[in-house]
């Protein structure tokens, strides 16, 4: 079937204006000569932001005592998309009834395309660390959001002279960074401060040790919590002097911090006393500094262990602490909101409170308008009353 | 179906938000359905660190004076629920070396500071803006008055110069006036709020863009677009209608030729006597409809005609200085790297050309409230289409974003010297993250190209029901901006309220 030729629906006010025949004239031309309009804008954008990735676990390796490395590739097989170093993936889990996420820093180079690697350290009592590192064996799989995070080096303002302070685990995304730099011959000097608790805990210490000795760009010390026998290294606390005297002056360098949250604090204090200006201090929230009664909006007087109601619209009622984070409480009965990096950064937990009182956490990093309207961040938010929240579970970007 | 309302909008972008408080306020109780997370479509901002940056609004017509915008939001309960701030100047517009000048937002100020840049042309500039300020306000009266043709068309006949300009290109006016190359500069600095440049945008949207902002100053509002819209959702529900975030429409469902409900994307539907579509018109008449058959051939072969328009590159930076100290006077500075347009042109359409063109807007002049005391928030945004960004490998990407942010910031460190040593916070959003977040063809900020064929007044069928049951109201069946869209699809629903549709 063959439609008439297009005429455009001209609104009669256009017959009085000059050279509106010549427009119409162009109209038909372009109906003619032009193509149907493309696909679905979001697919599109697939490639470069994909909204979940289907992984399988094809090794795992051992780091040390505490921690073991998943090297993750593409169900499908094929490339992985790209990401920056310093990036995190948020990897969804089932332990037990619990339906939950948990955010890993991609401790493998971005030059690498057909694996991540998450490098994953076992939290004391936490329920997916331990998860990942006794019950996950090789060919189980996942889903995964896309590579996410800001904390990353950004050529438009960072510079070349890049202080890396570490603990534990915080050492995946700057082996991320460093790998990237050799690899690549990037003209970046990183210098890596790194504290463990033992030597025996040192994640990817030889690797570290073997990149030292090739490239005069990358300085790696480490700090232990105390000295074992033998250690001649550094020994805690990670001061201003020690800084100084492991890392030199600090003037013009930016300074990327990732590891225990409660320790920010005293680092931040150390650096600014140091004359680094907070701009040049990027930490990766990876969560909650001070936790109740110690958040700082905390209301005094207030007890964390006491119990309050929370009732979800369309859904059912149950009872949590005030101290806990919303999150933890609608995951275990059976409500997941979408999250991503459950540190108060990214919103995707983001829930209505229709009625009733909520704190966040310093990390919140909620719009204005999120607090004024009654939004919270469920990941970082502590019910202090009653409350009844509405949310859909999330569909991700 | 599980369940029925009366309405249902799919997207909550402005055009959407307006169209569900209009009903809702209106008696019908309206299901507003949303994919991301936070409501407001481009009309939103984000948090980095301790700056929360703006993505839309730089400057917001028709709330001064009796501004259409204003008449709207009061009608809608939203006015009293935000905090706004009217802008001291029109604009300052910039070009190293050629041009500094701060436009106030009147006329005769204006035309003083015109005559003050290009001495000897006070006669042509007086009579210039005239023609301006009359094809403007012919423009904004008349399409809200579209349905009393009658009455508009004695009105037109009595405006020859509307008659003889408005459908020319801005530029080929600008020269039969103008030899001042500067001058005609500066006449054209609102030529980004459309995504056209003077040789290819209409005489007569110049001249409502100009005129708009000058009759109703611009404004800004605290806690930014996002505010705006989160208090549109507010009147919104406490008039009873209902939001869903999350939640992604997957098609829209017919039933004997008419829109009867949708399917969500986890599978469940629902029914509605009106579907009201916020997503774009290509999308909603060619992939959202489970049967194309009920749209018209002539609306299908007119989207043909037309084409996505401009989308924009925009660097977000939170800087540890305050306005002061950046030399920060205006809040909005259209900065052009020289007087050639052309080189604007090329710059919209390649990667490889130095950024030839910014709108600098710093939003703590009169604080906004997104910045830290003592800081400020600056958005560099340059007009571009996402084909140069469409061709670019995936692993090209990040690379390709960090050289053209460098670009950006060397062209704003000749308004303000020094800005790259006080950066805390940058970001960057190119045409394919507004094509993620917004899901718009081309990352298309304005909707359709447009230029003079672009014109409502050749596309009647963007304000008629073509399909029965089914509303669109969105950038794509008006001018793009805030002003024009709400004021659009909240006047639109007045109409089938009052009409008892
Ligand atoms: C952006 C980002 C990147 C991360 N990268 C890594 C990584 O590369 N390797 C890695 O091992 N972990 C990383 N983490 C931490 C990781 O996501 C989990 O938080 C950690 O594995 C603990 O989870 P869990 O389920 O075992 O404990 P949970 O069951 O969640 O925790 C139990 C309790 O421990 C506390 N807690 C939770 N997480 C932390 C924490 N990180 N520090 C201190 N106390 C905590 C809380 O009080 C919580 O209620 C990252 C976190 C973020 C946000
Ligand atoms: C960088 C930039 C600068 C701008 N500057 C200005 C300015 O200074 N002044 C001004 O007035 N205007 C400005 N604008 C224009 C203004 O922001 C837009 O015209 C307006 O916000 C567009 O509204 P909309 O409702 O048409 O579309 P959108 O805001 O894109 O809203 C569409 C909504 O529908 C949702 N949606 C789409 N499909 C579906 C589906 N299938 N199911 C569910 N939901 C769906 C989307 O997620 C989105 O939320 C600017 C825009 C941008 C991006
Ligand atoms: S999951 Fe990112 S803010 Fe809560």
């Amino acid at each position: 079937m063959t439609n008439p030729p297009y005429t455009p629906s001209v609104n009669p006010l256009a017959r009085l204006l000059e050279g509106a025949d010549g427009v119409v004239e162009r109209l038909k031309a372009h109906a003619a000569n032009q193509a149907a309009h493309r696909a679905d804008a979001r697919a599109e954008v697939e490639p470069y932001h994909p909204r979940k990735l289907e992984l399988t676990v094809t090794e795992l390796i051992d780091e040390t005592s505490t921690t073991k490395t998943l090297r993750l590739r593409r169900t499908a097989g094929g490339s992985l998309p790209p990401f920056r170093a310093g990036q995190y993936l948020s990897l969804d889990v089932q332990v037990g009834d619990v339906r939950t996420n948990r955010a890993f820093s991609i401790s493998s180079s971005p030059t690498r395309r057909d694996h991540y690697d998450l490098t994953v350290r076992r939290l004391p009592g936490g329920l997916v660390s331990n998860y990942l590192l006794d019950e996950v064996s090789i060919g189980d799989r996942f889903t995964s959001g896309g590579p996410m995070g800001t904390f990353t080096h950004d050529p438009l303002f960072h510079g070349d002279d890049l202080l890396f302070l570490a603990g534990g685990s915080g050492v995946a995304p700057a082996m991320s960074m460093i790998r990237e730099i050799v690899e690549l011959g990037l003209p970046r000097r990183m210098t890596l401060l790194y504290g463990s608790r033992r030597s025996d805990d040192i994640i990817f210490q030889d690797e570290l040790e073997a990149i030292e000795r090739q490239h005069p760009n990358i300085v790696v010390h480490h700090i232990l919590a105390q000295a074992d026998p033998g250690w001649t290294g550094a020994v805690k606390p990670l001061n201003a002097p020690l800084i100084v005297k492991l890392a030199g002056p600090l003037t013009g360098r930016m300074t990327y911090v990732c590891g225990p949250a409660y320790k920010y604090p005293y680092l931040v204090g150390e650096l600014e006393s140091l004359g680094l200006p907070g701009r040049r201090i990027r930490m990766e929230a990876n969560y909650v500094a001070k936790s109740p009664p110690d958040t700082p909006d905390w209301p005094s007087g207030v007890d964390p262990t006491g119990a309050v109601t929370v009732s979800v619209r369309g859904g059912k009622s149950f009872q949590m602490p005030r101290g806990r984070e919303l999150i933890y409480a609608l995951e275990e009965n059976g409500m997941p909101p979408a999250a991503s990096c459950r540190s108060g950064e990214c919103g995707d937990c983001r829930v209505k409170v229709c009625s009733g009182e909520v704190v966040h956490a310093e990390e919140a990093r909620l719009r204005t308008s999120d607090r004024r309207f009654g939004y919270a961040h469920s990941c970082v938010a502590y019910p202090l009353t009653d409350i009844e929240v509405d949310f859909q579970p999330g569909n991700y970007f | 179906m599980s369940t029925h309302y009366d309405v249902i909008v799919i997207g909550s972008g402005l055009g959407g938000l307006a169209a569900a408080t209009t009903l809702q306020r209106g008696g019908r109780q309206t299901l507003l359905l949303e994919r991301h997370s936070v409501p407001g479509g481009a009309a939103t901002s984000f948090v980095r660190g301790r700056f929360e940056f703006e993505v839309s609004l730089h400057q917001l017509g028709g709330m001064g004076g009796h501004g259409p915008l204003r008449a709207v939001l009061d009608e809608l309960d939203v006015t009293r629920r935000l905090e706004w701030l009217e802008d001291r100047d029109l604009c300052r517009t910039f070009v190293p070396g050629e041009v500094d000048v701060r436009l106030p937002h009147d006329w005769s100020g204006l035309a003083d500071v015109l005559d003050g840049l290009s001495p000897g042309n006070r006669p042509q500039i007086v009579r210039f803006l005239e023609i301006v300020r009359e094809t403007g306000l012919w423009q904004l009266t008349a399409r809200v008055n579209l349905h009393r043709i009658p009455e508009q068309l004695e009105w037109l006949k009595t405006l020859p110069d509307v008659r003889r300009y408005a459908l020319r290109t801005f530029r080929e006016v600008l020269d039969e006036f103008f030899t001042d190359e500067r001058l005609k500069l500066v006449l054209s600095s609102y030529w980004s709020y459309n995504g056209q440049l003077p040789h290819r945008i209409a005489f007569m949207d110049m001249a409502r863009l100009l005129t708009l902002y000058v009759e109703t100053r611009p404004y800004q509002v605290v806690g930014g677009g996002q505010a705006l819209s989160s208090a549109l959702v507010e009147s919104f529900e406490e008039a009873g209608g209902e939001l869903r975030l999350n939640t992604e429409v997957v098609q829209i469902l017919t039933d004997g030729g008419s829109a009867a409900g949708v399917r969500l994307e986890n599978g469940d539907t629902v029914g509605a006597k009106l579907v009201v579509s916020n997503a774009p018109s290509t999308t909603t008449y060619t992939r959202l409809l489970d049967d194309p058959g009920v749209v018209p051939a002539h609306v299908l072969q007119g989207l043909r005609a037309r084409r996505p328009g401009a989308s924009a590159t925009c660097l977000f930076l939170g800087v540890d200085a305050s306005p002061k100290e950046l030399g920060f006077t205006a809040a909005t500075t259209f900065l052009s790297a020289n007087l050639d347009e052309q080189s604007v042109l090329r710059g919209a359409n390649s990667l490889t050309e130095p950024c030839p063109f910014l709108i600098v807007t710093c939003y703590d002049v009169q604080p906004t409230g997104f910045a830290p005391k003592g800081c400020t928030q600056v958005v560099l945004s340059a007009i571009q289409y996402a084909e140069p960004w469409e061709s670019l490998a995936p692993e090209e990407y990040a690379a390709a974003k960090a050289s053209y942010a460098e670009s950006q910031l060397d062209l704003a460190e000749t308004l303000v010297p020094g800005l790259r040593d006080a950066i805390e916070e940058a970001e960057l959003a190119t045409p394919l993250t507004f094509k993620r977040y917004t899901n718009q063809p081309g990352g298309a900020i304005y909707g359709f190209d447009q230029d003079i064929t672009d014109s409502w007044l050749f596309h009647d069928e963007d304000l008629r029901q073509n399909v029965p049951g089914l509303l669109l109201t969105s950038n794509w069946t008006t001018a793009g901006g805030y002003n024009s869209n709400l004021v659009t699809a909240s006047r639109r629903c007045q109409g089938l309220l009052a009409r008892g549709q």
